[in-house]
């Protein structure tokens, strides 16, 4: 596999699309974009964008605050539509025209605030939009109770009682009941916008399990955050942005955790930060080994 | 951790909640237990209070303002208000008395012109507020001043004075008299209809909320709209539903208006609108939505009905009057937040 | 989604039209009922302009029948009629203001609250304007120098209920205020008041029938010590009415105004009689004065107010009232 020779701080690379040696040769990707782009007047969003998601694979999409990753999810998610390139899903031609779309394609979207309404109990907000109906339209309650209790013990979690507002509940379980909701609604791609990034590092280490149970369950997994330390462990690709561009896209086996903090950080940036820590007389060592790593990716 | 679990029967970390503590967590608990204190101290001041004649009139003065607070109520949980409401109901009085009189028609023409006139007020009332995304206050305030001013002018262009005419002459009359203004005779005491219709609006709304997944919506699109819409739950469509549901309650409001009185005047029904409002909130809506009963509602109607009369059945002094029914429902709000708070604690 | 919505429309519309056409009603009705008399023809253009300005709130029938009154003056003087009405002092006298720059011809007023009134009455005269009142005002009128004064002041009214009432050997009457701290109903209680010191007052949500009807009601449970009970307007008299009829009580039922559902009553002897201002007379007078004096220089009153009531109608005169009052003219 060729690495990356260009330098990807500086630069919007050439990205050879590579296919992953467990991906069945010829079938389609579950969620491929090529060179898809969005600007909203003449701000330029999003340009150049290609990546795919597979099923039981997780892709990472890393990027600082205003790298475009919020741009990127509402058009897969059917928020937003793209402007230039194509977003095909298993094979076919797409532009998603609403939420509900999306949902009918199989493709859920988890986000920061997580599309949950805290007032309300949790088993209503695991069948919001998706309510179990019995004779005259009534609810069937007892069904959805059952059922929402299933499969949070099926992801892993043991609530004590799915009838408490689901604002009690912590991040970490939060995101856990958005995620099974999500899985038991048959998504084939599950987005998960920033999950970890309001949370603790236990809770962080929690959420990060649940993805990976997900991915396990033959869902793919699109997970986008600005931690490369919690992309590394559970990504196989990994897409990098900044402002709107893509500057790299790696399968794991071709990149590092140093490489993808370096890339993410950026040169300059490192430089500048490395002076200040030292002015106030911090530890710069860690700082000069990414640096020393960003020089030569891959090698 | 297992990877798939079967429910353990019985999980030892709940503990069995009590059906009384379970009852306590209701949004309606902290409205009723104020309705009783009220209703004890107005007992207890006046005898007069609780004879079954007495309470037949409470129940009737609660009914009305209770039937209109059905429709706002679910519409607070929406997440919207609606100042148009009480102005509302006389337009549609106003709408079948015209119509029927100037036509001669028989007066169930007017009736169903009323409640088609009053579903399209709703109707627009939430287009305007979805298409322009103003708040709810803003748009309403808006069709109260032009209802209040189209009440007024049309009236005076059709019947040539500021009241309509009497219709009772026209066919059908007695009929519709008898639905919804009749007096039904109960173990001995006579109860006005609108009680009836009160009590069934309520069962009606309680079950859409509870058992359907409209109600669902509801609770979805006042709480969160955002995260309503991600899911896929038609948002437009809920609230437009919802201020439908409240011309349709000032439909009711508005008949039983004009077949008990037989003469509308057009200035009448301004001020109203805030009773609605109260009675919801009263009732443990919260103003900015998601959370409530319509039971909850109906009990923040009976509530200001107890004060409104009590006060009359005490004979305290007239022109204090305003200022005890404002103490009174502040006190009855008051209660009604401690023991939410204390339902939470425990 | 549109084909739909047109489809929708036109049968809506047909259905509509259908259900009109077969729900025509035997009886009752606008075709059932006489034109109304309205007075003859114009005799004289004046070419004026002439503006009526009152403390009505929207939609009160009383205030409804002096703008008719008005209507009908400027109908036959060819008078060109500007009508405008505020409960509130301040907005009143805005209303004024406001006339008098649009230089009116002539302003018609009613002084519920002279102090606020007075500047800008004092600047329409200023101006040339010349200006009367009418109703409420009668003893502060001469001092802002008005021309003439029409009708009497609410308490006066007030006191001739309380009068009537002591002569037929009631004592104890419940008032009825539809509107609370409204300067003219609480004066016309407060005259029934001054004849019967025992007099009650009960305060009811006038723009809503319902509340009107459970109040009287409950008073009525709860006081049954009171001999009668006085509505200040006619259509909350018939409201009052229903509340008596139902809690089944022989309590006597008193009014003030009129319109014709009253008259009826009146005659069917359910209500024991009403005080009659002639509102229609305050309005007519108020605007026929102007056009005399443009014409003539004529004032009337002598320095005093022309009284257009108080009387009392009740079953004995109420034959020849009842015709006018369904006419809208009384």
């Amino acid at each position: 596999m060729t690495p990356n020779t260009a330098n990807p701080v500086t630069q919007a690379v050439e990205v050879p699309v590579t296919e992953h040696p467990d991906v069945i040769a010829g079938a389609p990707h579950l969620i491929a974009l090529r060179e898809v782009g969005k600007h909203y007047g003449n701000v330029i969003a999003l340009s150049g964008i290609t990546m795919d998601v597979d099923a039981g694979r997780v892709t990472c999409v890393l990027g600082d605050n205003g790298a475009g990753k919020s741009t990127l999810i509402k058009i897969i998610a059917g928020l937003h539509q793209h402007d230039a390139g194509t977003f095909s899903i298993t094979g076919k031609d797409r532009k998603l025209s609403s939420p509900r779309e999306a949902l009918d394609a199989g493709i859920a979207a988890v986000y920061q605030d997580l599309a949950v309404v805290p007032l309300m109990p949790i088993w209503r907000n695991f069948f919001l939009g998706s309510e179990l109906r019995g004779p005259l339209g009534a609810l069937n309650v007892k069904e959805m109770k059952r059922i929402t209790k299933q499969e949070l013990l099926d992801m892993g979690i043991d609530l004590r009682d799915v009838d408490q507002p689901i604002g009690t509940l912590s991040g970490g379980e939060k995101q856990c009941v958005a995620i099974a909701r999500a899985v038991y609604f048959g998504a084939k791609a599950l987005i998960l916008d920033e999950p970890t990034a309001a949370l603790g590092v236990k809770q962080s280490g929690v959420v990060l399990k649940y993805i990976l149970r997900a991915r396990d369950r033959g869902l793919g997994v699109i997970f986008i955050t600005h931690n490369p330390h919690h992309a590394y462990p559970v990504g196989d690709r990994f897409l990098l942005l900044r402002r709107g561009k893509s500057i790299g896209y790696f399968e794991k086996t071709d990149v590092t955790l140093p490489e993808l903090t370096g890339m993410m950080a950026g040169g300059a940036e490192l430089e500048e930060l490395a002076h200040e820590l030292e002015q106030v007389g911090g530890q710069a060592d860690r700082i000069e080994e990414i640096r020393a790593a960003e020089v030569v990716p891959g090698a | 951790m297992t990877a798939v679990g079967t429910v353990p029967a019985g999980d030892e970390r709940l503990a069995a909640r009590s059906p009384v503590r379970k009852l306590l967590g209701r949004p309606e608990v902290g409205a009723v237990v104020g309705a009783v204190a009220m209703f004890v101290f107005f007992a207890v001041i006046a005898p007069v209070f609780v004879q079954p004649d007495s309470i037949s009139t409470v129940l009737y003065g609660s009914s009305t303002i209770g039937i209109m607070a059905v429709g706002v109520s679910l519409l607070m949980i929406g997440g919207e208000f609606d100042l148009s409401a009480g102005v509302g109901v006389i337009s549609s009085s106003l709408t079948a008395s015209l119509f029927a009189w100037y036509f001669s028609t028989n007066v169930w023409v007017g009736v169903l012109l009323a409640l088609v006139f009053s579903l399209g007020v709703g109707f627009v009332n939430g287009w305007i507020l979805v298409r322009t995304k103003l708040p709810s206050f803003i748009v309403t305030l808006a069709t109260f001043l032009m209802l209040t001013g189209l009440n007024l002018a049309i009236t005076r262009l059709v019947s040539g004075s500021v009241s309509t005419l009497d219709i009772s002459r026209l066919d059908g009359f007695a009929v519709a008299e008898q639905m919804f203004a009749a007096d039904v005779p109960v173990f001995g005491i006579t109860v006005k209809i609108t009680v009836f219709i009160w009590i069934a609006l309520v069962a009606i709304a309680s079950w859409v909320l509870l058992r359907t997944r409209v109600g669902n919506w509801i609770f979805a699109v006042g709480g969160d709209e955002n995260a309503a819409r991600a899911v896929g739950v038609p948002v437009t469509k809920t609230k437009i539903g919802l201020f439908m549901g409240v011309g349709f309650c000032a439909w009711i409001g508005g008949m039983h208006n004009l077949f008990a009185f037989n003469v509308v005047q057009s200035g009448e029904g301004v001020g109203n609108e805030f009773l609605y409002i109260i009675a919801a909130v009263i009732g443990g809506c919260l103003l900015t939505g998601g959370y409530g009963s319509a039971v909850g509602g109906a009990i923040g109607a009976l509530i200001f009905g107890m004060a409104n009369k009590g006060i009359v059945y005490a004979q305290w002094n007239p022109d204090w009057f305003k200022f005890f029914l404002g103490l009174m429902l502040l006190l009855a709000t008051i209660i009604n937040l401690v023991v939410k708070k204390r339902a939470e604690q425990k | 989604m549109k084909r739909i919505s047109a489809v929708m429309g036109i049968t809506v519309a047909v259905a509509a039209s259908a259900l009109v056409l077969a729900g025509c009603s035997s009886q009752g009705g606008r075709v059932a009922s006489s034109d109304d008399g309205s007075s003859g023809g114009t005799s004289k253009n004046s070419g004026l302009t002439i503006a009526l300005v009152t403390h009505a709130a929207p939609g009160d029938t009383f205030w409804d029948i002096v703008r008719k009154g008005a209507e009908d003056a400027a109908k036959k003087d060819g008078v060109k009629l500007l009508y405008a009405s505020d409960p509130d002092g301040s907005k009143q006298a805005q209303l004024v203001q406001q006339y008098t720059d649009q230089k009116v011809d002539g302003i018609a007023v009613s002084l519920a609250k002279p102090d606020a009134l007075k500047s800008a009455v004092q600047g329409a005269e200023k101006a040339g304007i010349p200006v009367v009142s009418f109703n409420s005002g009668s003893d502060a009128y001469s001092a802002l120098g008005i021309l003439a004064h029409f009708g009497q002041d609410e308490s006066v009214a007030g006191e001739a209920v309380g009068n009537e009432l002591k002569a037929q050997g009631l004592s104890k009457p419940i008032c009825v205020i539809q509107e609370q701290g409204n300067v003219a109903l609480e004066a016309r209680c407060g005259g029934i008041k001054k004849v019967l010191p025992d007099t009650e007052t009960l305060y009811v949500n006038g723009t809503d029938n319902s509340a009107v009807q459970s109040t009287v009601t409950a008073k009525l449970q709860a006081d049954s010590s009171a001999d009668t009970i006085v509505g200040l307007g006619a259509p909350y008299t018939a409201v009052i009415l229903k509340a008596v009829k139902a809690a089944g009580s022989d309590i006597k039922v008193a009014s003030f105004d009129l319109n014709a559902a009253l008259a009826k009553s009146i005659k069917a002897g359910d209500v024991i009689f009403t005080v009659d201002q002639q509102p229609f007379m305050q309005g007519y007078e108020s605007i026929d004065s102007i056009v005399l004096y443009k014409q003539g220089g004529f004032v009337l009153g002598g320095g005093k107010p022309t009284l257009t009531g108080p009387a009392i109608v009740d079953e004995s005169n109420i034959g020849k009232v009842l015709k006018y009052a369904e006419d809208g003219l009384r």
